[in-house]
C-alpha cells in the first residue's frame, strides 16, 4: 500500500542525495534554484494535508532544507521574516492540538518549546531553532536569539545555561547548546553543527561591530578575535580582520591595526578595503612612501580586479556573509573607484611636495574624468574626492609647482570657461538667508538657481583660476599679461557684496568667504609684485596697501608694503611701518594660524609664492637707516 | 424577469438553461397557488455580444400548500436512449412528508418526470445525479441511491463520512468515491516511516460500484492520507492497463490546495487563492491547456491551469455560477462567468465568457482582442521582463569584461609603443613594476611531535652474544655517569614498551639512537636478542593554552615594506627555528616488543641496551662518528604483575582533560601508528577540525602536552591520539596516532563528512612538510660541503700549491683592475695574468689525484646526496 509519508521521506532523500551530488559541481545556481523549488513543492503537499505527529519530524526537517536553500538560491542577504518557520510551528501545535495563531514568532516559540514535549520532535525543532537565529540574527535582533537558546538549552539541561559569563553570555550559550544529532533517515543539506559554527561566528563578529560602534573597543577586539577563529570563508575572515584593523587604529595602536589589515590581506587579496585602511593607518602615522605604496598597489589591483573573485562557495547554503550586514561594515568595507585613489595619490603628492607624481597622478585622473569617468565617482558625500573644479585647480597648482605654466594656464582656462555662466553678475551673501541648501549640485542647476553657497563656489574657484593664472604669467616674465589676470580676479571678487557682521552666517558660507578674502589678498600681493616689477611703484603701493587692508597683519602684504616705500624713497614711513609690524606681527600671526581653517590646497602654492622673499635685507636696510636716524637725533 | 436565488443554470449543448420557479400567473385567485417551472434556452450572439432567448417552457408542478424548491439540476445519460439530457431535482413538501421528484428536459422544451420517491426526511448532504439517470445522497452516514430503472430507495452495505465523487469509471459502471474512518488491520508495526497513512491520519477511501455493488480498493484514485483534507474530486481519466486501474484525477481540499493525482500518486499541488473551495471541474480551452475551474464556498472562483506546473491562472470574486462549455461555437470551451449582481437586472445581464486567451467577452464591455491579460497572463509577462532583465546584466557583464580586456589590451599597446621609441631614440626601456603582490605567509610556530623509526638492526655475531656483550659495554665507559633518567616498561594492548629518559645533555651528542632488549636468562635453545621496534618520541610540554592576547600590547614600529623582500627576515627567522627543535623536552627512546612471545617464559629477565652514534662535534659531524652501545638496566617481568595491571596504561577523563603519567602517553605512543595529514581548505577556515576532534570524537587533550588530544569515544577509536597543529586558519597537520589501519580509516571517514568538499588532504609520507623542507635544506647544504670538502682535500693532496681558495680572493682584486687599463703598463700586466690564468686552468684539468683518495669521495658524495633524494621523495 502506498503511503504519503514513505514517498515525501523518499522523495526528500532524493533531493538531499541530488544536492550532495551537484553541490560541488558547475551549475550550482541553477541547482540551488531548482532544489529550492522541488523543496518548497514537497512541502507544500505535506502542508496540503493535517499536522500529524508521526509525519512532523520529516516535515519539519524539509521545512528546513526547504528554508536552507531559499537562502541559497537568493544569495543575498537574509531580508525578511522567516513566515516558513511561523508556518511550521503553527503545524507543531496544531499536530498537538493546541493553536497559536494569534502569538508573535518569540512566543510561540516559547510556547511550542514549553508544551511540545514529543522526544521526536526535539530535534528536527532545534534545527528549525538554529534556522530561525540566523534569521534573527541577520535582523541584528540579538535580544530573540538569546531568548530563543535560553528556552533550548532550558529544554535539555536546566542548570547549565546560567553559568555562563556575564560579557559574552550570547555567544556562551549558543556554544553550550547541543546539536542534536542527524539520523540517516532524514537527511539535512546543511548539517546544523555548519549551522551552529556559522551562527557563533555571526554572533561575534555582530556583536563586534556592535561594540565597535558603541566605541567600546577592547570587547569589540575581544570579539572579534573571536570571531576571527571561527569558521568562515576567506572573504569573511578578511573582513573580520579589516575591522580589527580599524578597531585598533581607532584605539590608537597603529601598528596593532596595521598587522590585523596585513593578515587580512594574506587571507584574501581581494579585499581592498584592507588596502585602503593601511594606507590611511600609514597617512596617519606621517610615513609618506608606504602610504604611497599602499595607494599604488590599491590602484593596480582596482585595475586588475577580476570579477570572477567575488562568487561565493556553492557549497555552503547558510554563510556568516548573509547574516552579518550593518550600516558600520559596509562603510568599513566601502571600495574605493579606482579614481578616488588615483585622487588621493595625487592629493597626497601634492600635499607632500613631490610635485612631478603629483602632476602626472592629475593628469592621470583628468583624463579618466575625459574618458567619462565621473559617472563613477559616488556622489553620496562619503568620497574623498572634493568637487572636480578643486581638483582642476589642484592639478594647475601642481603644474605651476613643476614649472609647467603654460600647461597649468591652459587648465585653468578651463575651470575659467566653465564656470563664466554660473556666476551671478552681483552676488549679495546676507545672513538671514540660511535657506536649505539643495543636496545635490545637479538639482540647483537644473532649476536654473545656484544655491548661494554653490555660486560662491563657483565665484571662489573662477577667481582662484585667474590667480594662478595672474601666478603662472608672472613666472613666465609676462608681467603685463599677469597684471591683466589678477585684475580680473579682483574684479570678479568685488561681484560678492558682503552684508551683515558675518557672526551669523552659517558655517559652510564663512568658509567660503574666508577662501575669497584670502584670494583677493594673494592676488592683490601678486598684482602688487608685477607693478613692481614694471616700475609702477605707486600702483604697487596702492595695491599693498589694499592687502594690507583685506587682512590686517598679514606678514607678505606688510614686508612689500614696506619695501615699496623704501623704494618710492619714503624711508621714514617705511621705517614707522616696519616698526609697526615687527611689534605686532608675531602674536597676530599666531592667532592667525591657529584661527584658520585649513587652506584649500590649490591655494597653497600660491601662499607659498606670496612669502615675501628678501625680507633679511630689508630688515638690514632698515635696521641701518633707523640707526642712523637716532644718531642723527 | 427578475432573478431570484433559487434559479439554477445549466450550460447544455452551448446553450444557457435557465430554470426558474414561478407562481402562475393564469390562475389569480388568492387560495389556489400554483407553480411552475419554467425553462428559458439562452444562447450567445457574436454579434451583439449578448445572451438571447432562443426558446422556452413550463412545467406546472401546481400544488397546493406545499412548498416546492429545485434541489439541484445537471446533465446526465438517459439509459434509454443513451442520450445527455438535462435533468433537474424538485422536492415538494407536505406536511411530513417530502416528496422528491426527478425531471428531464427534453429539446422541445418539454419536461418529462422520470421518477420519484418520499422520504420522511429531507436531503441535505452529498446529493449527486448520474447516469441513468440516478440519484444518490448520504444520510446518517449511509449511502442511498434510487435510479429511473427501478424506481426504490436502496442502500449501500457502507458506513461513510463523506462523498467526493460520483461519476462512471471504466469497466464498473457507475462509481461512488467516499471516505470513511479507517479500518485498521491488526498487524500494524507503528516503526519509522512505515507507519500507514490510515493509521496516521485516521480516514481512508473507498470505491463503491453501484451496479456491481462491488467495494474498489481506494488507493487507485489517491493515497488514503488525503482522505482527511479533500473535498470535492473531479476524475479526469481512467483507463484499464493489464486489468490495473489506472486513474487521473483532480482533488481540491480543505487546506485550499489543488492536487492533481495520477495513478493514486500525487503529481502536482497547487495553493489556491481563497479558503474553502467546494468544487471542481476542467475546461478544455483552444490553447489546448486544460484548466481547472475551482468555485469557493464564499463565492470566489478561480481558475488554474495546468503546465509545466499547476498555477493559478486567474481569479474572480463575486461570482454566482460558473459555467463550461462552447457558448461561442468556436469547437473549444470557453468559461461563462455569471457575477452577482445587487441590481437584479435581468437573467445573464452581467457576465463574462473567457477562455484565458483569446476568447474574451463581457457584459458592459467594449471588446478589442488586444484586452488586457488575465492576471496569470499579466504574471507571465512580468516573469519574461525579469528573464529579460538576467539575460540584459550577463550582458552587460561581458561587455565590462570586454571593455577591461580592451583596456589591457591598450595598455600593452601603449607600453610597447613606449618601448619602440625607447628603442628609437637609443634609451633603456624601464618596465613598469610587475603588478604581482607576493605575500608572505607568517611563518607560525608549529609544534609537533619529532619521531623518527628505526628498525634495531640485529647483531651479525648471535652466536656469541655474552662476548659481544661484554665487548659492547666496555665501551661505555666512555659515556658520563648519569646518562639515563629513567627506565620504564608499560603493557598496552599486545606490546611491551620500554622506554629509556635520557638527560639531555647526552641526547644531544647522539645521533641514529636505538633501543634493544637482550634477554639475561640463558635459553640455550633460542636466540637471547629479542627483536622490538624502536622509536624515539620527542614530546614537545609546552603549554599552548597560555597564548596572551596580543591585543593588549602595542609591538614596537616595524618597517613592513608592503613588497616584503627583505632578506633579514629569512635570516632571523632560520636560527630561531633551529634553536627550537634543540629546546624540545626530555628525550625517551622506547622500545615496542610483542608481549606474548616473552610471556611464555612466565617470568622473563632482560637487558636493556642502547645504540647509538656519538657526535664528534670537533669535525663538524662530518667525519665517521663513533658507534656506541650502552648498558640502560634490566627490566623484570612477570605474569602476575601484568595481571595486577602493574604495567598497564591509566588514561583517565578529569573534566576536561585527560591525565595519565608522560609514561603512559609515551606508551600509547610507541605501539601506535602514526599518520600525518596535510589539510589544506581554499575558502574555508578549519575550524570544524577542533571541533570534531573536541565533538564527535570526545577528545580530551593531556594534561601534561596539551597538544595532544585523547579520544574517549567509546569503540574502536577510543585511545587514539590526535595532535592537531593548525599553520594559519586554512592550513594545518592532523597527526593521527591509532591502534591499526581500521581505526585510521574510521577516523578518516567520519572527519571527511565534517571538512567542507573544496578541502583537500594530503598524507605526508613522515614528519610535517615544514621539518622535511628543513632536512631537505640541511641535507642539500651537506652535500655541498662534502663535494667542496672533497676538492679541498684533493688540492691539498695535489702538487700543486695553488689552492682554488687564494685564487678567488685574487679575483675579487680584479674589480679594480679595469682602472689599470687606462695605462701600457696597466695592459701589459693584466696580460700576464690571463696568460698565467690559462696555463694554471690547463695544469688543474690534467691534475691526478691518488684512486684510494677518491674512492673514499665518491662514497661520500653518494652518501650525501643519497640522504638529500630520501628526503625528497618523503617530502613528494
Amino acid at each position: 500500500e502506498r503511503s504519503c509519508l514513505r514517498a515525501w521521506a523518499a522523495h526528500s532523500r532524493a533531493l538531499v542525495g541530488r544536492w550532495t551530488a551537484a553541490r560541488c559541481g558547475g551549475e550550482a545556481r541553477q541547482v540551488r534554484r531548482q532544489q529550492r523549488d522541488d523543496f518548497r513543492e514537497l512541502l507544500l503537499s505535506i502542508r496540503g494535508l493535517p499536522a500529524a505527529l508521526s509525519a512532523l519530524p520529516l516535515e519539519l526537517t524539509v521545512l528546513y532544507n526547504s528554508l536552507l536553500f531559499t537562502v541559497g538560491a537568493s544569495d543575498s542577504a537574509i531580508k525578511e521574516e522567516a513566515e516558513g518557520i511561523r508556518q511550521g510551528l503553527l503545524r507543531v501545535l496544531e499536530a498537538c492540538g493546541s493553536c497559536g495563531v494569534d502569538l508573535g514568532t518569540e512566543e510561540l516559540w516559547h510556547k511550542v518549546l514549553q508544551e511540545v514535549t514529543v522526544e521526536e520532535l526535539q530535534a528536527p525543532l532545534h534545527r528549525l531553532g538554529a534556522l530561525q537565529a540566523a534569521w534573527w540574527l541577520a535582523a541584528s535582533r540579538l535580544g530573540s536569539v538569546a531568548g530563543l537558546f535560553q528556552l533550548l538549552s532550558a529544554a535539555e539541561d536546566p542548570g547549565r545555561a546560567h553559568c555562563s559569563e556575564r560579557q559574552n553570555k550570547l555567544l556562551s550559550m549558543i556554544k553550550a547548546w547541543q546539536v542534536p544529532p542527524e539520523g540517516a533517515s532524514l537527511p539535512l543539506v546543511q548539517s546544523t553543527k555548519d549551522l551552529k559554527e556559522i551562527l557563533c561566528t555571526a554572533v561575534a563578529f555582530l556583536q563586534g561591530l556592535q561594540e565597535l560602534e558603541a566605541g567600546n573597543f577592547p570587547t569589540a577586539i575581544s570579539l572579534l578575535q573571536e570571531a576571527a577563529g571561527g569558521f568562515c570563508s576567506k572573504k569573511i575572515l578578511a573582513q573580520i580582520y579589516t575591522c580589527l584593523g580599524c578597531c585598533a587604529q581607532r584605539m590608537g595602536k597603529p601598528q596593532t591595526a596595521l598587522q590585523h589589515l596585513k593578515r587580512a590581506l594574506q587571507v584574501d587579496f581581494q579585499c581592498l578595503p584592507a588596502l585602503s585602511h593601511v594606507a590611511a593607518v600609514y597617512h596617519e602615522l606621517g610615513e609618506t612612501d608606504a602610504e604611497m605604496q599602499a595607494l599604488t598597489l590599491l590602484y593596480e589591483a582596482l585595475g586588475s580586479n577580476s570579477p570572477g573573485a567575488a562568487s561565493s562557495s556553492p557549497y555552503f547554503l547558510m554563510q556568516t556573509e548573509l547574516l552579518v550586514h550593518t550600516p558600520l561594515l559596509t562603510s568599513l568595507l566601502r571600495h574605493h573607484h579606482p579614481s578616488e585613489v588615483k585622487y588621493l595619490l595625487a592629493q597626497r603628492c601634492l600635499q607632500d611636495g613631490r610635485v612631478a607624481d603629483a602632476v602626472e597622478h592629475y593628469l592621470d585622473f583628468l583624463s579618466l574624468l575625459q574618458e567619462g569617468l565621473q559617472q563613477q565617482i559616488p556622489l553620496d558625500g562619503n568620497s574623498v574626492v572634493p568637487r572636480i573644479p578643486e581638483v582642476f585647480l589642484e592639478a594647475a597648482s601642481a603644474l605651476e609647482q613643476a614649472g609647467r605654466h603654460q600647461d597649468a594656464i591652459t587648465v585653468c582656462e578651463e575651470v575659467i570657461s566653465r564656470t563664466t555662466d554660473l556666476i551671478p553678475r552681483v552676488l549679495r551673501v546676507e545672513e538671514r538667508l540660511e535657506q536649505p541648501e539643495c543636496p545635490l549640485p545637479g538639482a540647483g542647476l537644473a532649476g536654473g538657481l545656484l544655491s548661494q553657497k554653490e555660486s560662491l563656489c563657483c565665484l571662489s574657484w573662477r577667481a582662484a583660476g585667474y590667480l594662478h593664472q595672474g601666478w603662472a604669467w608672472a613666472k613666465l616674465g609676462e608681467s603685463k599679461e599677469a597684471v591683466t589676470q589678477f585684475s580680473r580676479c579682483l574684479s570678479d571678487l568685488l561681484r560678492v557684496q558682503l552684508h551683515g557682521s558675518g557672526i551669523k552666517w552659517t558655517e559652510s558660507l564663512q568658509a567660503e568667504v574666508e577662501v575669497l578674502q584670502k584670494i583677493r589678498l594673494l592676488s592683490l600681493i601678486g598684482r602688487g609684485m608685477q607693478f613692481l616689477e614694471l616700475g609702477r611703484h605707486k600702483e604697487a603701493l596702492l595695491d599693498f596697501q589694499h592687502s594690507l587692508q583685506t587682512s590686517p597683519g598679514d606678514p607678505a602684504a606688510a614686508s612689500y608694503l614696506v619695501q615699496t616705500l623704501w623704494k618710492l624713497n619714503r624711508k621714514q614711513e617705511a621705517a614707522a611701518q616696519w616698526q609697526k609690524f615687527s611689534q605686532g606681527s608675531p602674536g597676530e600671526d599666531g592667532q592667525q594660524q591657529g584661527q584658520g581653517r585649513p587652506l584649500p590646497l590649490y591655494l597653497v602654492s600660491c601662499l607659498e609664492q606670496a612669502m615675501f622673499p628678501h625680507s633679511e635685507p630689508l630688515a638690514r636696510s632698515i635696521q641701518d637707516y633707523l640707526g642712523a636716524a637716532t644718531q642723527d637725533t | 424577469m427578475l432573478l431570484s436565488e433559487q434559479d439554477q443554470f445549466l450550460s447544455y449543448n452551448g446553450e444557457v438553461l435557465v430554470f426558474q420557479l414561478s407562481k402562475s400567473q393564469h390562475v389569480e385567485e388568492a387560495g389556489d397557488k400554483t407553480m411552475s417551472l419554467c425553462v428559458r434556452r439562452m444562447a450567445f450572439n457574436r454579434d451583439s455580444k449578448l445572451f438571447v432567448q432562443k426558446s422556452s417552457g413550463v412545467f406546472s408542478v401546481g400544488a397546493n400548500h406545499s412548498k416546492i424548491e429545485i434541489i439541484c439540476c445537471s446533465c446526465t445519460t438517459d439509459s434509454r436512449t443513451g442520450i445527455i439530457l438535462p435533468c433537474i431535482l424538485m422536492k415538494k413538501k407536505k406536511q411530513n412528508n417530502i416528496k422528491y421528484f426527478l425531471l428531464l428536459l427534453h429539446s422541445s422544451n418539454q419536461f418529462e418526470p422520470s421518477f420519484y420517491f418520499k422520504l420522511d426526511y429531507e436531503l441535505k448532504e452529498d446529493i449527486r445525479l448520474f447516469a441513468g439517470p440516478s440519484l444518490l445522497w448520504r444520510h446518517a452516514n449511509k449511502l442511498f441511491y434510487i435510479s429511473s430503472n427501478t424506481c426504490v430507495v436502496q442502500s449501500a452495505p457502507v458506513q461513510l463520512s463523506s462523498v467526493v465523487w460520483t461519476g462512471e469509471i471504466v469497466g464498473e459502471g457507475a462509481v461512488v468515491l467516499g471516505i470513511r474512518t479507517a479500518c485498521l488491520p491488526e498487524t500494524e508495526d507503528p516503526d519509522g516511516f512505515s507507519v500507514s497513512d490510515r493509521a496516521i491520519w485516521g480516514s481512508e477511501f473507498f470505491g463503491y460500484a453501484i451496479q456491481t455493488q462491488k467495494m474498489l480498493t481506494g488507493t487507485c484514485f489517491m493515497p488514503h492520507a488525503y482522505s482527511r483534507v479533500v473535498s470535492s474530486v473531479y476524475v479526469c481519466k481512467s483507463e484499464r492497463l493489464k486489468k490495473e486501474l489506472r486513474i487521473s484525477l483532480v482533488a481540491i481540499t480543505h487546506k485550499n490546495q489543488l492536487i492533481w493525482f495520477q495513478n493514486g500518486v500525487p503529481k502536482g499541488v497547487c495553493e489556491l487563492p481563497y479558503e474553502k473551495p467546494c468544487s471542481v471541474k476542467p475546461a478544455l480551452t483552444s490553447s489546448n491547456d486544460l484548466l481547472f475551474v475551482v468555485s469557493f464556498a464564499s463565492g470566489n472562483s478561480c481558475v488554474v491551469q495546468r503546465r509545466d506546473s499547476l498555477q493559478v491562472a486567474s481569479k474572480w470574486q463575486k461570482v454566482k455560477c460558473v459555467l463550461v462549455d462552447d457558448f461561442i461555437s468556436s469547437g473549444s470551451e470557453q468559461l461563462l462567468l455569471l457575477f452577482k449582481d445587487d441590481s437584479n437586472t435581468d437573467v445573464l445581464s452581467t457576465f463574462k465568457i473567457t477562455d484565458l486567451g483569446e476568447v474574451n467577452y463581457a457584459s458592459g464591455i467594449n471588446y478589442t482582442h488586444d484586452t488586457p491579460a488575465a492576471e496569470g497572463l499579466q504574471e507571465n509577462g512580468l516573469l519574461t521582463v525579469r528573464a529579460l532583465e538576467t539575460r540584459l546584466q550577463a550582458g552587460w557583464t561581458s561587455v565590462r569584461e570586454l571593455q577591461q580586456h580592451l583596456g589591457l589590451q591598450k595598455r600593452v599597446i601603449l607600453e610597447s609603443c613606449r618601448a619602440l621609441i625607447d628603442l628609437v631614440e637609443e634609451r633603456t626601456h624601464v618596465l613598469p613594476n610587475s603588478k604581482e603582490v607576493k605575500c608572505r605567509r607568517m611563518g607560525q610556530i608549529t609544534s609537533e611531535f619529532c619521531q623518527a623509526i628505526c628498525l634495531v638492526s640485529l647483531w651479525d655475531d648471535v652466536e656469541n652474544p655474552a662476548d659481544s656483550l661484554s665487548k659492547e659495554t666496555s665501551l661505555a665507559s666512555k659515556v658520563p655517569e648519569h646518562f639515563t633518567e629513567e627506565l620504564w616498561q608499560r603493557v598496552v594492548g599486545d606490546s611491551l614498551v620500554v622506554g629509556v629518559k635520557l638527560t639531555e645533555s647526552f641526547y644531544l651528542s647522539l645521533s641514529d639512537v636505538s633501543l634493544s632488549l637482550v634477554m639475561d636468562q640463558d635459553f640455550s635453545s633460542i636466540s637471547p636478542i629479542i627483536k622490538c621496534q624502536s622509536k624515539i618520541i620527542k614530546l614537545n610540554k609546552a603549554f599552548s593554552a597560555l597564548a596572551v592576547s596580543s591585543s593588549q600590547i602595542e609591538p614596537p614600529s616595524k618597517k613592513i615594506k608592503l613588497d616584503l623582500q627583505s632578506k633579514d627576515d629569512l635570516k632571523k627567522e632560520f636560527p630561531k627555528r633551529s634553536s627550537r627543535i634543540q629546546l624540545d623536552g626530555a628525550k625517551t627512546v622506547t622500545a615496542v616488543t610483542s608481549l606474548s612471545a616473552l610471556l611464555a617464559f612466565h617470568r622473563v629477565c632482560c637487558v636493556v641496551l642502547l645504540h647509538a652514534r656519538k657526535q664528534n662535534h670537533q669535525n663538524d659531524g662530518l667525519q665517521q662518528s663513533k658507534k656506541i652501545t650502552v648498558l640502560c638496566g634490566k627490566i623484570l617481568l612477570s605474569l602476575e604483575d601484568i595481571s595486577n595491571g602493574r604495567y598497564s596504561v591509566k588514561m583517565l577523563r578529569d573534566n576536561s582533560y585527560c591525565t595519565g603519567s608522560m609514561e603512559d602517553i609515551l606508551a600509547v605512543l610507541a605501539v601506535s601508528v602514526r599518520f600525518s595529514f596535510q589539510i589544506v581548505s581554499c575558502d574555508f577556515t578549519l575550524t570544524p577540525v577542533s571541533s570534531w576532534l573536541l565533538g564527535e570524537m570526545e577528545c580530551t587533550p593531556f594534561k601534561e602536552c596539551q597538544d595532544n588530544i585523547f579520544s574517549h569515544k567509546a569503540g574502536n577509536v577510543h585511545g587514539t591520539i590526535f595532535n592537531w597543529a593548525l599553520k594559519n586558519p586554512f592550513e594545518g597537520v592532523l597527526t593521527i596516532f591509532c591502534r591499526n589501519l581500521t581505526v585510521l580509516f574510521q577516523c578518516l571517514h567520519s572527519l571527511a563528512r565534517v571538512l567542507p568538499p573544496s578541502c583537500s588532504v594530503k598524507l605526508l609520507r613522515s614528519g610535517s612538510k615544514g621539518v622535511l623542507t628543513e632536512h631537505l635544506a640541511l641535507a642539500l647544504e651537506k652535500e655541498m660541503l662534502t663535494l667542496k670538502n672533497s676538492l679541498f682535500l684533493k688540492e691539498t693532496k695535489a702538487e700543486n700549491s695553488l689552492t682554488w681558495g687564494n685564487e678567488s680572493g685574487r679575483k675579487i682584486n680584479n674589480a679594480p683592475l679595469a682602472s689599470l687599463l687606462d695605462t701600457e703598463e696597466g695592459v701589459q700586466q693584466f696580460r700576464k695574468k690571463i696568460q698565467n690564468e690559462r696555463e694554471e686552468s690547463v695544469r688543474s684539468m690534467n691534475q691526478t689525484m691518488n684512486g684510494a683518495l677518491y674512492q673514499k669521495m665518491t662514497l661520500k658524495i653518494a652518501e650525501a646526496q643519497l640522504s638529500s633524494d630520501m628526503i625528497v621523495w618523503r617530502l613528494a
